[in-house]
């Protein structure tokens, strides 16, 4: 069978040309915006690399790094421990585990926003259910640092299920003969996970660290309903600073600079995976 | 020995129960607040269990159901949801079947010709060129380079590489895009229309879709569709009457998928639709602000835009893990 026509180009050609009109020209754009200083109503002027050397003299700039950082590392590490120990558990025997399952994947597609605004009912430190029902007294929103822990919390609530679902499909994808051949030999179960279970699923732990990793440095909706960068900036992330840079300030040219430097920092991630992600998707 | 592992599975039970109640109670307790009466709002102690501690109200939901507001705000989302899903669709699929059953080998000179001629095009725009004659000039130029010195160089790239292409948008942080996407729009006269949210949201779902949609065509016995066009179908028959009907499934729930990332979408409807275009998502980032902290008010506002979601990710159930991990693992 000759599997080649004309029609291949007019199939895949649309979207090219979509993905050319609007991903790769919206990139260039803002890759030349970064360089300039924009004005409304005024010509732009150039500045060469003046945004980069401004971002890396702004405390703001290093204060969002930080805490975009802290996401990434603390909130990512802590859903894999836990979203892997869920899926492990998951994978036992358990009364009513279909349901259990389910009910783990609701704040899969829920709208970030109203996640973060679900959970203000839970923080807030009048009527929230841990003053109310539990009676602790923590600031969970007016505390920098408490603040910052909420939001990681909220993330990780939000996100865990998404590794626990990932990993859990990943175990049951494992041959029960492997298991039975190991118990044959009198294998311990920390045995069978070492040198089973762990080097079968390890690349899907690694897809799930790129896909959550890069989006964790995207970061924006949840602390954006829950504290607004707030108290002061101690939440505010990257994406969040280079959205104020443009709303608040119109500052076009300096927060282009900003986005880019996020984008650079996410690809490189990518890149360093570039590998597995290339395996992945063969 | 026996009782041991008895007592651990007990233990794990438990353990597994008292997890899936912490995910389960924020959605209890914004429940439980979205019927309260304001009174009770603050003073309601323990799990505040509607019907037993108090008298549960739906006057909160009626309220703020009927606002005008919040129906523009459904309407628009739903609208904008559907239209970009479709549209989506519309021209992801046949491109993912393209690249899951034709071989594509462009040469990678050409590719580096073309780039380089966008870029020139693109830099005499900013210094002053008419755009039109730019483009046109850059394509010349990029035609002529094609047809001599392109035809030189061997080395392609496959089918694979233009994948990878289109997954690496995902990666993308929407945010590099915004001021792009505000000054276009704004050139093309569509600031605060449901058509400039339509547009951003296909943009962002196209190489799911793709993604997804490749992967399901080459899960598909590639016989059913030889023996057709054995049988004097077209390629496009083979595709519209075989192939699509086999992929209906996977379509669907892709489909599903993307209706639900467009609606939670927020960067873009923030600064693309700021009144007639406001989303869901976008009417919620105004609440604290606006009429400040009404827990009642909050809660059914973050219910609404929770629900449909979450209602979508309960009917892709089976397709959710190949869907999140753009079919690299199997559900």
């Amino acid at each position: 069978m000759r599997w080649d026509s004309r029609l291949k180009y007019i199939f895949l050609l649309p979207t090219v040309i979509w993905v050319l009109c609007f991903t790769m020209f919206p990139l260039f754009y803002s890759l030349r915006l970064s360089f300039f200083k924009v004005n409304i109503n005024q010509p732009s002027v150039f500045l060469g690399f003046g945004n980069f050397v401004r971002a890396f003299r702004d405390p703001n700039v290093w204060n969002a790094a930080r805490v975009t950082l802290t996401f990434v590392l603390v909130g990512v590490a802590i859903q894999l421990i836990l979203g892997l120990l869920f899926a492990l558990l998951f994978n036992r025997k358990l009364p009513a585990r279909g349901v259990l399952r389910t009910i783990m994947t609701l704040p899969l597609f829920a709208t970030p926003i109203g996640i973060g605004y679900m959970f203000i009912t839970i923080f807030h430190e009048e009527g929230g259910f841990i003053r109310a029902s539990l009676g602790s007294r923590i600031p969970w929103l007016s505390n920098p640092d408490w603040a910052l822990v909420s939001v990681i919390m909220v993330e990780i609530w939000n996100w865990t299920p998404f590794v626990f679902i990932v990993l859990l499909a990943a175990l049951q994808n494992i041959p029960e003969e492997y298991y039975e051949a190991a118990r044959l030999e009198s294998s311990s179960p920390w045995e069978m996970f070492r040198y089973i279970t762990f080097p079968i699923i390890q690349p899907s732990i690694i897809l799930v660290l790129i896909l959550r990793m890069s989006e964790a440095f995207k970061v924006f909706d949840i602390p954006f309903a829950l504290t607004s960068g707030g108290p002061g900036i101690s939440t505010q992330t990257f994406s969040m600073l280079t959205f104020d840079t443009y709303r608040r300030f119109f500052d076009f040219g300096y927060g282009s600079a900003l986005a880019y430097l996020l984008l650079l920092v996410v690809s490189v991630i990518v890149t360093m995976f570039f590998g597995r992600i290339r395996q992945a998707y063969r | 020995m026996k009782s041991r592992t008895r007592v651990l599975n007990v233990v794990l039970t438990i353990v597994a129960f008292a997890a899936v109640l912490v995910w389960l109670l924020p959605f209890y307790w914004a429940i439980s607040v979205s019927l309260r009466p304001p009174s009770m709002t603050f003073t309601c102690p323990g799990l505040c269990i509607p019907g037993v501690q108090f008298s549960p109200t739906l006057e909160h939901w009626r309220s703020e159901l009927g606002s005008r507001e919040m129906r523009n705000a459904l309407l628009n989302s739903t609208v904008i949801a559907f239209a970009a899903s479709f549209f989506t669709l519309l021209l992801g699929t046949p491109a993912a079947y393209a690249l899951a059953r034709f071989r594509f080998q462009p040469r990678l000179v050409v590719i580096f010709a073309f780039i380089f001629c966008g870029i020139l095009a693109f830099t005499a725009a900013t210094f002053g060129v008419d755009w039109r004659l730019a483009i046109l000039a850059a394509f010349v130029v990029f035609l002529g380079f094609a047809m001599t010195l392109g035809k030189r160089f061997e080395r392609r790239l496959g089918n694979e590489d233009i994948t990878l292409w289109f997954l690496s948008q995902r990666f993308l942080p929407p945010i590099v895009t915004v001021v792009p996407f505000l000054l276009i729009m704004s050139q093309l006269k569509l600031i605060d229309t449901k058509l400039a949210l339509v547009l951003v949201n296909i943009t962002f779902n196209l190489p799911f879709a793709i993604v997804i949609m490749r992967q399901a065509f080459i899960d598909l016995p590639v016989e059913l569709e030889e023996a057709a066009m054995v049988d004097g179908a077209s390629f496009f028959g083979a595709f519209s009457r075989i192939a699509l009907r086999l992929a209906a499934p996977v379509m669907a729930a892709t489909l599903m998928i993307i209706l639900a990332f467009c609606w939670n979408e927020l960067l873009f409807a923030l600064n693309l639709g700021t009144l007639n275009a406001k989303t869901v998502p976008a009417l919620l980032a105004g609440s604290s602000s606006t009429r400040g902290i009404q827990f009642w008010f909050v809660a059914v506002r973050a219910l609404t835009a929770l629900i449909p979601p979450t209602i979508l990710a309960l009917l892709a159930q089976r397709y959710i893990v190949g869907g999140l991990t753009f079919g690299a693992v199997k559900g």
